[in-house]
């Protein structure tokens, strides 16, 4: 059974592994071939060997970084989860701090990297975490909120014939059919914590991360050094996007329903 | 509220008295959805409402179950308040939507309303199994809701509204969302279920032939505001398949054809 489904998962990835491998193969050829100059592009392999290379650096510099994406992506999490708990229970409260969050969206938050940099101090992790936080605060409270109030009606009134209580209603109905929406959320911003943690730390700060690894090294001319570092702080994406798949999957179970496919990207359920 | 029969003294199931409901009441969308409903059905009883829509025979199948609150008169279900009854558990409620909780099995969905109720475990699963046996879906306890047909979700949302033995089943259109042969077919299922029980079922349909094939007696409401129109007696004797071809039954569905037309006529 589980042989099957690893063996079933290898053959799923099969297809993205090739586009992969001819894409980091035609890279590599189109620049040698064209005799692209190192500071256009330089190739897959010089890219490798810079990596390795650099190594203890890079591993240092995306463990940093990834603590601050990481704490800032979980503050983030947290808030907008309590912040759509509570303006669902309270409705008036919603009316409030909806607007207000929408406009705070609307603000591009990292570009206030430099002022959180003053507030909260240049040298130390809290600003980096708190652009990192603002960032993925808003989607994930607007999709929870979502699935918090888009019950289907019938479902209310089953609950309230049963005179269940609202936190009854909150803790069966609400909270299970808000965890689609919560994971569409999560596949968002778990990398997107990372971009903004990368942006923030364009703006100075320790020379120690990953952001800033890339700005300097690409000040002093050494782009395949900065490719590298480029490649990491993907790798860290998709580390992050990958676990909040696995919080999914682990969270619905019935989502993976014999006969019902992988309907993940579906958010909401079929009625 | 009783009634004597027999010599003995029996309580309504539900009765009914001059109920007016209005929503949005002092604003200028004011809507008088009933008005002067009376109405009494016995213990035991299967009674359809039915009517044009818009008629507010699900609006009356909710003040039944006291999710809604009448504007004036007063319900009550067993002999005291509609709101008691509720919080007694005196009834369960089926609707169009299955209403199914995706994230529970099927047994656990059956189990639902005895959870809430502090049932045992060894209780639950005990009459989870017996409402499984019910409806006819033994070994589909562990499925998800996701992997069942339309039918069979409507099987398991009246397993679950029978669950904890109510006196009283209140279902709004429940086999509304069904292709015609499940549909009859559940028809069937519902009968069989209501003589094993012996629940008293309150029916809202607007099928002319479901009204007629299910019940002992159909309520047939005008549209805005909703009012009793008549009240027919269906007296065709143990259902079977051979019923829809009875002579019988064309006369009936034909009476209350003609009453609907009578209602929609004075629109």
């Amino acid at each position: 059974m589980i042989a099957t489904i690893v063996a079933k998962r290898i053959r799923s990835l099969g297809p993205a592994l090739l586009v992969g491998v001819a894409g980091l193969t035609l890279w590599e050829l189109v620049v040698r071939v064209f005799r692209i100059r190192e500071f256009l592009l330089p190739t897959p392999s010089s890219i490798r060997s810079e990596l390795v290379d650099n190594w203890s650096m890079m591993r240092h510099a995306v463990w940093e970084t990834g603590r601050i994406a990481v704490s800032g992506l979980l503050f983030g999490i947290f808030a907008g989860v309590v912040l759509a708990l509570v303006t669902t229970r309270f409705r008036s409260l919603n009316e409030g701090l909806t607007p207000l969050a929408v406009a705070v969206n609307a603000t591009p938050i990292v570009a206030l990297a430099p002022i959180f940099n003053a507030w909260f101090g240049i040298t130390g992790t809290l600003s980096n975490q708190a652009v990192v936080t603002a960032v993925v605060f808003f989607p994930v409270f607007i999709n929870s909120a979502k699935g918090l109030t888009e019950v289907h009606p019938d479902e209310i009134e089953l609950m309230r014939s049963y005179a269940a209580s609202d936190w009854t209603i909150m803790r069966e109905v609400r909270i299970p059919n808000a965890l689609p929406f919560f994971a569409n959320a999560l596949r968002l911003v778990a990398p997107l914590s990372v971009i903004a943690a990368i942006i923030a730390e364009y703006f100075g700060g320790p020379q120690d991360r990953i952001g800033n690894v890339i700005t300097s090294n690409a000040g002093l001319a050494r782009y395949d050094v900065a490719w590298a570092a480029i490649a990491v702080a993907s790798a860290l994406g998709l580390a992050l996007f990958a676990g909040a798949l696995i919080v999914e999957r682990v969270s619905m179970p019935w989502r993976l329903g014999v006969g019902g496919g992988d309907s993940n990207n579906n958010p909401g359920r079929e009625t | 509220m009783s009634t004597a029969i027999g010599g003995t003294t029996r309580e309504h199931a539900v009765c009914i008295d001059s109920v007016d409901m209005a929503f949005n009441v002092g604003n200028d969308d004011e809507v008088q959805a009933l008005s002067s409903i009376d109405l009494q059905i016995e213990q035991g009883e299967f009674v359809s409402l039915i009517g044009p829509s818009g008629c507010g025979k699900s609006t009356m199948l909710r003040l039944i179950g006291d999710l809604l609150t009448p504007t004036s008169g007063s319900v009550s279900v067993f002999g005291k308040p509609a709101h008691d009854a509720r919080v007694d558990q005196d009834y369960g409620m089926v609707f169009q939507h299955p209403g199914l909780f995706d994230w529970r099995r099927v047994r656990a969905n059956i189990e639902l309303p005895l959870e809430l109720h502090d049932w045992s475990k060894a209780d639950r699963t005990d009459r989870s199994a017996e409402m499984l046996q019910l409806v006819k879906l033994d070994g589909f306890g562990e499925y998800y809701p996701r992997q069942l047909s339309g039918g069979m979700k409507q099987r398991v949302s009246i397993a679950r509204a029978l669950s904890f033995s109510p006196r009283l089943l209140l279902m709004d259109e429940p086999f509304g969302a069904l292709d015609e042969m499940t549909r009859e077919h559940m028809q069937g299922e519902l009968l069989r279920i209501w003589k094993e029980t012996g629940t008293t079922v309150v029916f809202v349909t607007h099928s002319i032939p479901e009204s007629a094939f299910l019940s002992n007696r159909v309520v047939v409401l005008s549209a805005r505001p909703g009012e009793v129109n008549s009240v027919i007696d269906v007296n065709l004797g143990e259902r079977t398949p051979d019923t829809r071809e009875d002579p019988k039954f064309f006369q009936t569905t034909t009476e209350i054809r003609e009453a609907l037309r009578a209602v929609e006529g004075a629109v």
